[in-house]
C-alpha cells in the first residue's frame, strides 16, 4: 500500500519531523471535514429556522426532523469516504460486510425480483432494495451512528491540532483582535505556545482517531456475516434459475402437450361429424387422435424426466445414478457400497449435481470412459466423476461446472476440479447430508 | 389365458380388463395396490401377470417390486410390466434371472390393441416382450461396444428380435424375405459371438444377456 510506505518513509526520512506534521495537519483537517460537515448543516439549518421563528421547541424539533431524514443517506457515503482515508492512510482495509445487494430483475411473471419480494413496477423494487439495505443491515446503523458520534469522538481529537495552531496565529497576528485581559507579552507567549503545542500534537491528532474510527467503522465482526452475504447470493441465483425452469416448463406444456390434446379433440370431433356418413374416413381421423394423443404422453414423459427422474423419485439417488449412466452414451460404471436413503432435497440436488457432470464430460471432453464414485466421508455425501478426455476443465469459465458449483454451494456443498490439459479430469462433488 | 391385472387408476383398470376380455382373455383379478397384487398372483397362480409400477402404496417401483417378489416364489411366474418410463435399470433387473417369461412395456402400447395382446400373449408363453425405447436406448447408449460393429439394417433386426419377435414378424415388419431376416440374425451372432440358436426365446436371452454383461 502506497499510503503506508509513504508513512513510514516519511517518519524514517531526515526531514520525517516536518513531513509528519504537515501530513498530520492535513490529515486532521480531512477529518474534520468528513465528520464536521454534517453537524455544521445541521447546525446552520437549526440556525436559520430559530431565526426564522424564534421558537426554541420548534428549532429542536426541527432539528430532530432534519438529522433523522438526512442521515440515513448520507451514512453510507461518509462512512465509505472515512473507511477510504483510513486505509490510504494506514495501509489497514476494513471490510464494511455490508449485506449483498440483489440486482434487480424481471420475472417470467413480469414483476421485479430485488432479493426480498416481487414488485410490479422496477423503481419501486429499486427504491425498497435501497431502503432494505440502508435499514435492515446492521453495518448501516453503524454508520448512522458513525455520522452521529464521529463528530464528538473523532472530529475532536483531530480539530484539536489544527485548533491550537489556529488560535496561535491569530493570536500572534492580531493581538488587538481579541479582548485583552492578559498582557501582550503573555498572549504572544500563549499563542506561540498554543502554535509548538499544535504542531507538536499535529502527527498524533489524527492518529489517536484511528483506532475509534476502526471500532466504529470495521463494520460488525457479525460471525458469519459474508456466509450471510453468500447465502442471499445464492438464494438470488437459485431463484433466478427456478425461474428459467418455471418457464421452460410452462413453454414445453404449452407447445407439446397442450398442443397435441387440442388436436386430439378436433379430430375425435371430426370423426364423429361424419361417422355415419363416412366410416372409413372417421376411422382415419380416430386413427390419427390416438397418435396424437400418444405424442402427448411423450412429450409430458419427458417434461415429467426433467424435472425430477422417475427413478429418483422411486429408488432414490444412488439408482437414479447408475440409471443414468446407463442411458449416457459414453462407457460409464458406477461404483459405490452405499444405499441409505438421504433427504429428498439433497438426493434431488446431488443427483442433478452429478448428471450435469456427466453431460458436461459428454458435451466437451471427448471421453472413452466415465467413471463415478459415490461415497460418504463424515458428514458428506461425495461424488468423484472421472474421464479420461481431453482436461482443461475450468469452472471459472462460465461453464457447466460453475453451474453446479453455484447449485450445490446452495446446499452447502462444494466442487473441486482437477483437470490439467490433456486429462484425465476428475471433479469431486459434495454436499454436507448431516 | 387367466389373467391378473394391477392397475390403481380406475379408468385404465376397466380399459384393460375389457380390452383383454374382448380378446377372450379371462382376467381373474383386478386389483389397485402391491399386496393385493402379490395375493392375487400367489392365490390363483395366473397364466400371465399385468402390473402397472407406480402403484399405493409406495406409489414408488411397487409393481416391478411385487413381480420380482412372486417370480422368486414361482420362479418364471410371466409378468408384464406396465409403465409410463421405461429404464434399462428396470429391464435388466426383470431379466436378471433368465427364466424369460418378461415383458416391459410403456403404457401407451395399450393403444395398439393388437400389438399389446400379442405382447401379453407372448410373455404367458415363455418369451419376451420388451419396450422398443428401452431396447433403443439399450443400443444407443453404449459407446465403444461390439454393438457398434452392426450395420444399421442389422441393429433394426436385432432390436426388434429383442421386442420378442419372431423371424416371420420381423420379416414382416421390415418387408423383407424370412430367409433374409435368418441372414441376418446370422451375421448379428456372428459379430456379437453368440452361437445362433432357433429358439426365439432363448435367442432374446442371449442377446440380452451378453448386453447386460460387463463390458471387456
Amino acid at each position: 500500500m502506497s499510503g503506508e510506505n509513504g508513512d513510514v518513509n516519511s517518519q524514517r526520512s531526515s526531514d520525517g519531523g516536518l513531513h509528519a506534521v504537515i501530513t498530520g495537519l492535513g490529515r486532521s483537517l480531512i477529518l474534520v471535514g468528513l465528520t464536521g460537515v454534517c453537524p455544521a448543516l445541521w447546525a446552520g439549518a437549526a440556525a436559520w429556522f430559530f431565526a426564522a421563528t424564534g421558537s426554541a421547541g420548534g428549532t429542536a424539533g426541527f432539528l430532530v426532523g432534519i438529522v433523522g431524514a438526512s442521515v440515513v443517506p448520507v451514512a453510507r457515503p461518509l462512512a465509505q469516504a472515512a473507511r477510504k482515508r483510513l486505509s490510504l492512510w494506514t495501509g489497514e482495509t476494513l471490510h464494511a460486510s455490508y449485506r449483498h445487494v440483489v440486482p434487480v430483475r424481471r420475472m417470467a411473471t413480469g414483476y421485479w425480483w430485488n432479493g426480498h419480494s416481487y414488485q410490479r413496477l422496477r423503481f419501486v423494487a429499486l427504491a425498497q432494495r435501497w431502503l432494505r439495505a440502508r435499514t435492515r443491515d446492521p453495518v448501516a446503523w453503524l454508520d448512522v451512528i458513525w455520522v452521529v458520534a464521529s463528530p464528538v469522538i473523532v472530529g475532536v481529537a483531530a480539530a484539536a491540532p489544527p485548533a491550537l495552531v489556529l488560535m496561535g496565529l491569530v493570536g500572534l497576528m492580531g493581538p488587538g483582535l481579541l479582548p485583552v485581559i492578559l498582557p501582550v507579552v503573555a498572549v504572544i507567549g500563549l499563542s506561540v505556545l498554543s502554535i509548538i503545542l499544535g504542531l507538536a500534537l499535529a502527527p498524533l491528532g489524527w492518529r489517536i482517531a484511528a483506532p475509534l474510527m476502526r471500532l466504529l467503522l470495521a463494520g460488525l465482526p457479525l460471525v458469519g456475516s459474508h456466509r450471510l452475504a453468500a447465502l442471499l447470493r445464492e438464494r438470488a441465483d437459485l431463484t433466478q434459475a427456478q425461474d428459467a425452469e418455471l418457464q421452460r416448463i410452462a413453454r414445453d406444456l404449452h407447445d407439446g402437450a397442450q398442443v397435441r390434446l387440442v388436436a386430439v379433440g378436433l379430430a375425435i370431433g371430426a370423426a364423429e361429424r361424419v361417422i355415419d356418413t363416412d366410416p372409413e374416413h372417421s376411422k382415419a381421423l380416430l386413427r390419427e387422435a390416438r397418435d396424437l394423443s400418444r405424442g402427448a404422453l411423450s412429450s409430458l414423459r419427458e417434461l415429467v424426466h426433467d424435472i425430477v427422474p422417475p427413478v429418483l423419485l422411486e429408488r432414490g439417488y444412488i439408482d437414479a445414478i447408475r440409471a443414468l449412466a446407463l442411458d449416457v452414451p459414453v462407457p460409464t460404471t458406477v461404483r459405490t457400497v452405499l444405499r441409505e436413503r438421504l433427504e429428498t432435497p439433497i438426493e434431488a440436488a446431488f443427483y442433478f449435481a452429478v448428471a450435469e457432470l456427466l453431460s458436461n464430460v459428454i458435451k466437451h471432453a471427448d471421453a472413452s470412459e466415465i467413471s463415478v464414485l459415490v461415497e460418504r466421508q463424515g458428514e458428506h455425501v461425495v461424488a468423484t466423476v472421472t474421464d479420461d478426455g481431453r482436461g482443461g476443465a475450468d469452472k471459472r469459465l462460465g461453464s457447466g461446472l460453475a453451474g453446479v458449483a453455484a447449485r450445490v454451494a446452495v446446499f452447502g456443498g462444494s466442487l473441486l476440479v482437477d483437470s490439467p490439459t490433456g486429462g484425465p479430469t476428475r471433479v469431486v462433488v459434495e454436499i454436507p447430508c448431516g | 389365458m387367466r389373467i391378473v391385472l394391477a392397475e390403481d387408476v380406475f379408468l385404465l383398470r376397466d380399459g384393460i380388463v375389457r380390452l383383454l376380455e374382448s380378446y377372450g382373455h379371462d382376467v381373474v383379478a383386478a386389483v389397485a395396490d402391491g399386496p393385493s397384487a402379490l395375493a392375487a398372483l400367489i392365490d390363483t397362480s395366473p397364466d400371465v401377470a399385468i402390473l402397472d409400477i407406480r402403484m399405493p402404496p409406495s406409489h414408488t417401483d411397487e409393481g416391478l417390486r411385487v413381480a420380482l417378489q412372486a417370480r422368486q416364489l414361482v420362479p418364471g411366474l410371466p409378468v408384464l410390466i406396465l409403465s409410463q418410463h421405461v429404464e434399462q435399470l428396470y429391464a435388466r433387473e426383470l431379466l436378471a434371472d433368465g427364466l424369460g417369461g418378461v415383458g416391459y412395456l410403456l403404457k401407451d402400447r395399450v393403444f395398439e390393441a393388437e400389438q399389446f395382446i400379442d405382447a401379453v400373449e407372448r410373455v404367458a408363453s415363455g418369451g419376451t416382450a420388451l419396450d422398443p425405447a428401452v431396447i433403443a436406448k439399450l443400443l444407443t447408449g453404449r459407446g465403444q461396444h461390439p454393438l457398434e460393429l452392426l450395420t444399421s439394417r442389422e441393429s433394426e433386426v436385432l432390436a426388434l428380435m429383442a421386442e420378442g419377435l419372431s423371424n416371420q414378424a420381423i420379416a414382416q415388419r421390415l418387408f423383407l424375405s424370412e430367409g433374409a431376416i435368418s441372414k441376418y440374425t446370422t451375421l448379428i451372432f456372428g459379430k456379437l459371438g453368440i452361437e445362433a440358436d432357433e429358439n426365439a426365446n432363448r435367442r432374446v436371452l442371449a442377446v440380452l444377456s451378453f448386453l447386460r454383461s460387463p463390458r471387456g
